[in-house]
């Protein structure tokens, strides 16, 4: 008799080994086959354009003349960034409206969520394709139509403020309100997006749970702090992270309603990254910032699944 | 459960869009030597930022010149203004981007250093020698040589409403700085007397370079001051400091009302809107507004008077910024698409083209109500310039000075509307403003080579 480590050793060294080694590698190969497609649109379109945008900002380039004729710079994109104020302008602003929109967006839609999951009513149905419609509206579209309802004293929202005999903001016309004013837009826009993300995860919850919870004389307040948030966690992070990349990436209502101003209040990165491209024709400086921006999103989406594992 | 997030999306699309960007610059260059186009004949792509009306009468001309010239395909292209130069930067330098672009002659230095704009050719040369006003054609050169045919010609002046000065007892529109001061005064309205603003007495426009900087800089040119000096900044003169001086004040009086001021991409919003419904009296803008004016107020443009800029206290007169488009030829195009987008240009800039001896530019132009450049369309619409709202532009055309179009204009251009807003939202003062403007100007126009 041989021990089980004396026969895997000589399994290892016979033609039952050869054939699960074969079988393996006829996997791996058919792995490689069926990923290939992906992989090459992945390459095609993610790894190269990230990695020609770095390759750019090593360089000087209006984008009238061809990649070959770009004037290399090494890093001294990189250090004008640095010393660049408007840059760090745009990253406040930036960091103010992601910081905001996280704020409202997350525990309204959460609030939403519950209030479509849990009632009995054949409204809900309704309620959450509406809530979801101005997810699927285009940007372009609803900042037009937005631009018209934030209309300083005449526009809707200004005649009802007057309405209730309140004075209204002047909305995108003061730097001092015009950062809120998109965040608003922003929260308008995303809500019914997260909402449905919050009532999938509702639906995860086991029912026996809350019956059990019940049992115990748990209202509806303690079920929610015992129950409903903690099982929501791993569905609020990913939330997070999403709504964190979203609000960083934010360049339509910016370039549509206020191109930055007044007075630079609304200007952001992807919006500086626009116009230093595209008007000022610095598509090296501008890759720069692109790629900066790319490291700060990566690393805040490692520091999301980091916690997301930590959670699990 | 696979979830497809807008973030995502955008992501792909910023991906592809590189790609596509990437690949179309990449493969730019000139195709010596094809003749470009489908099927054998000459296609030639007309890229515009004009609104459908004037793409029908250009593409109206188009069909006309196709006619006399079989072989030769124009295809017209409208863009919104926003997008104009995006456009240009994306697809210029490819083979099958636009043959002819109308520009703002802000971009034609760098669209010359990179050889998108392409020298024209002699015969070229001779007719707008010959049809233009010299100081117009110098404009469009570079290098030597006219880069393009010089169209709309935009300059400043002060627009007031007729009714509010009426109501308010002033006879006649400002001159000078203390008249324009005074003058806002007497019309600016308050809620219960002393509350909130509810009539401006003089308007400025935010988030807008164009918009913020070229009603300043008419006022700085009519105090003596001047932006540039060749491609030295001088926004510490004491002459410029003046013009930023008079905003801040306007704003500290509560004559200017900072939250009515702001436009959006459209070049349209709320600074529009208050002007076109009587809560604006006063404001220095263009001609070319004279359409979005009369569509928006429709009989009560009778109101609208215009003035030319009233003088500062160092200025010997007005003197509006002025600034053009004109319409160039890809260098980066075969040679047989440059030589058939010139035949093209010469047919829509010439004679035969329009109405009545205009050019059909000409007719395009006027129909929005802007100045044509040619000598022979301001004949050809004399009736139409002399309407009391174009009439004064016209008279003011002689005095206007063109704003520099430097390497890094568009840069300076917005630097110089951050300090301008920054004053105007009491961020900074006109000296620290003005202090940093020329700082930050010095730098732009030294990188950029200009």
């Amino acid at each position: 008799m041989t021990s089980p480590s004396v026969t895997t050793a000589t399994a290892g060294r016979g033609p039952s080994a050869r054939w699960g080694r074969d079988l393996a590698a006829g996997h791996r190969g058919a792995a490689v086959v069926f990923l290939s497609p992906a992989m090459a649109v992945i390459v095609l379109f993610v790894v190269v354009p990230i990695g020609l945008t770095f390759w750019i900002s090593l360089h000087e380039w209006s984008m009238y003349t061809p990649l070959t004729d770009m004037a290399w710079r090494g890093l001294a994109n990189y250090r004008e960034l640095l010393a660049d104020r408007d840059f760090f302008t745009a990253l406040r602003n930036t960091l103010v409206y992601v910081v905001l929109v996280v704020a409202v967006t997350l525990p309204l839609a959460v609030a939403l969520g519950m209030l479509l999951y849990f009632p009995k009513s054949a409204a809900k149905g309704v309620a959450r394709a509406v809530l979801f419609s101005t997810y699927v509206v285009p940007t372009v579209a609803t900042a037009i139509v937005w631009g018209a309802l934030y209309a300083p004293d005449y526009g809707p929202f200004a005649q009802m403020f007057s309405a209730v005999g309140l004075s209204a903001p002047a909305w995108l016309s003061e730097p001092g309100t015009a950062l809120v004013s998109l965040v608003v837009f922003h929260v308008w826009q995303m809500i019914g997006y997260y909402t449905i993300l919050v009532v999938a995860g509702l639906t995860q919850i086991p029912p026996d749970l809350y019956e059990a919870a019940r049992i115990d004389g748990a209202g509806f307040w303690r079920q929610t702090v015992s129950v409903t948030l903690p099982l929501l966690r791993r569905t609020t992070i990913f939330m997070t992270l999403i709504t964190v990349i979203n609000a960083i990436q934010v360049f339509d209502p910016v370039y549509i309603l206020t191109q930055g101003g007044p007075a630079e209040s609304t200007s952001v990165v992807s919006f500086s990254i626009q116009r230093e491209a595209f008007q000022y024709g610095m598509a090296g400086q501008a890759s720069a910032m692109a790629f900066s921006l790319l490291i700060v999103l990566l690393a805040i989406g490692g520091l999301f699944l980091a916690a997301m594992r930590r959670r699990s | 459960m696979r979830i497809i997030t807008s973030g995502g999306r955008r992501a792909g699309a910023v991906a592809l869009s590189a790609a596509l960007v990437i690949a179309a610059a990449g493969c730019g260059g000139t195709d010596a030597g094809g003749t470009g186009g489908g099927g054998g004949a000459r296609a030639v792509t007309f890229l515009t930022h004009w609104g459908p009306e004037q793409v029908a009468m250009l593409k109206k001309a188009a069909t006309a010149f196709q006619e006399k010239n079989p072989g030769v395909t124009v295809t017209v292209r409208a863009v919104p203004f926003a997008n104009l130069l995006s456009t240009l930067r994306t697809q210029g330098a490819s083979p099958g981007g636009p043959t002819i672009a109308s520009i703002y002659d802000l971009w034609l230095p760098e669209l010359v250093r990179d050889g998108l704009a392409a020298p024209a050719p002699a015969d070229v040369a001779q007719d707008l020698s010959a049809g233009w006003p010299a100081n117009l054609v110098e404009g469009v050169t570079k290098q030597g040589r006219p880069r393009g045919y010089p169209n709309e010609v935009d300059l400043y002046a002060l627009n007031y409403n007729k009714k509010l000065f009426a109501e308010a007892g002033i006879a006649a529109p400002p001159k000078t700085w203390d008249e324009l001061a005074a003058t806002a005064a007497k019309l600016t309205k308050r809620d219960g007397g002393g509350g909130k603003v509810t009539q401006q007495g003089f308007g400025v426009i935010t988030s807008w370079a164009a918009g913020v900087v070229h009603p300043w800089l008419s006022l700085v040119n009519s105090n003596g001051g001047a932006l540039v000096d060749g491609s030295a900044p001088k926004l510490d003169d004491p002459k410029v400091q003046a013009a930023t001086d008079l905003y801040a004040k306007l704003v500290k009086d509560g004559v200017t009302q900072p939250s009515m001021s702001n436009a959006n991409a459209n070049t349209t919003g709320p600074y529009l809107d208050n002007f076109v419904n009587g809560k604006t009296g006063m404001i220095i803008m263009a001609n070319w507004w004279q359409s979005a004016l009369k569509e928006a107020m429709g009989d009560r443009f009778a109101d609208v008077g215009v003035a030319p800029i009233p003088v500062g206290p160092d200025g010997a007169a007005s003197a509006p910024v002025s600034y053009s488009w004109l319409t160039m030829v890809n260098g980066k195009a075969d040679q047989a698409k440059q030589d058939a987008a010139w035949k093209f240009l010469t047919y829509l800039n010439g004679p035969d083209s329009g109405q009545n001896g205009s050019s059909a530019m000409g007719d395009i132009l006027v129909s929005m109500g802007i100045l044509p450049s040619r000598t022979g369309d301001l004949s050809a619409h004399k009736a139409e310039l002399s309407d009391p709202f174009l009439s004064v532009y016209v008279e003011q055309l002689p005095h206007a000075r063109p704003f520099p179009a430097v390497l890094g204009g568009e840069e300076m251009s917005q630097a110089v509307q951050k300090h301008i807003e920054n004053v105007v939202f009491g961020k900074e003062t006109a000296k620290e403003a003005m202090d940093a403007a020329q700082r930050e100007v010095a730098g732009i126009l030294t990188k950029a080579g200009a």
